[in-house]
């Protein structure tokens, strides 16, 4: 018996294409931010009230992932901007090939924010790197506080939480503080927000995060 | 689940490296998967047994360890001649 030593992702394939198109996003100062959260807490509706609140010629576009169907991306093209729906077909995910080939005939130069909505799970999607910039988990008050707990790789990978539907919080027993201690027991210091889509509250702060984030960007030289 | 799809990667990544020493049999496949990489262990295993059955690389087990963030890494193989 032999036994060969190897030091290698599993996902080196995917990896090898996320890191391709994070030096497309990169030398170009584009940010890029992958949505991860269950199916139904509010991702499509956080990004039509993102899109919304853009001013007018912001250089925005956004991709988003369905097992089935182009609904998502029908609502989302409402706002002007540039949007592609991703089908996966079946998968739970999506992955940095599908991210790539969705972006193949896109000029990138025309962009300064690319938002990937990606299919409704908290599970598979954290494994795969699409070359974003970061991850921004979604969690809602109608689910359970202890997500941070039962899920822990998206919230120990993403920097941001985006708590949705706050507005609902008379009317569940949602404890936003119980949720904040998980999500801090998982990932000490992540940042967190707290919005409502439906009336509109916090999305002010969300705006503004999005757009010191788009200014952390640093334009890489390109390669030569 | 996604378990498949990532026992896919392993055996894609298994074939690669065995592949520089044709004649060896793969016996033993090493893994490090992290609380946070969002693999569920029984799952890949079971995935990986399902996908191997009847193949050159049925006689290939996980071997797998645990680790402490998002790792998911192939760690070694081994093989007999």
């Amino acid at each position: 018996m032999e036994r060969v030593p190897l030091e290698r992702k599993v996902l080196n394939e995917n990896d090898r294409i996320a890191a391709a198109l994070r030096d497309e996003f990169r030398k170009r100062g584009i940010l890029a931010l992958n949505f991860i959260s269950s199916p139904g807490s509010g991702k499509t509706a956080l990004l039509e009230r993102t899109l919304a609140g853009f001013p007018p010629g912001t250089r925005v576009a956004v991709l988003t992932g369905d097992i089935q169907t182009d609904n998502d991306a029908t609502r989302l093209a409402r706002y002007g901007y540039p949007v592609r729906q991703i089908t996966t077909a079946g998968a739970c995910h999506l992955d940095a090939r599908m991210v790539e080939r969705s972006l193949a005939d896109w000029d990138l130069d025309t962009l300064d924010i690319l938002l990937i909505e990606n299919v409704g799970n908290l599970v598979c999607p954290t494994s795969y790197d699409l070359g974003e910039d970061g991850k921004v988990v979604i969690l809602s008050v109608t689910e359970g506080e202890d997500k941070p707990l039962k899920y822990p790789g998206i919230f120990f990978k993403a920097e941001l939480m985006i708590l949705n539907k706050i507005d609902l919080l008379p009317y569940v027993p949602f404890k936003p503080e119980l949720a904040h201690e998980n999500a801090n027991r998982i990932h000490p210091g992540i940042e967190i927000l707290e919005v409502s889509c439906t009336t509109g509250a916090g999305l002010d702060a969300w705006q503004r995060w999005l757009t010191n984030r788009r200014g952390s960007v640093i334009v890489t030289e390109p390669r030569r | 689940m996604h378990e498949m799809g990532i026992a896919t990667s392993v055996i894609e990544a298994v074939r690669v490296e065995a592949a520089r020493r044709p004649g060896a049999r793969v016996t033993k496949v090493g893994l490090r998967i992290g609380e946070f990489s969002g693999v569920d262990r029984d799952s890949l295993s079971f995935c990986f047994e399902a996908l191997v059955k009847d193949t050159d690389l049925e006689s290939a087990v996980l071997a797998i360890e645990d680790a402490a963030r998002d790792e998911l890494d192939l760690t070694y193989l081994e093989m007999e001649e």
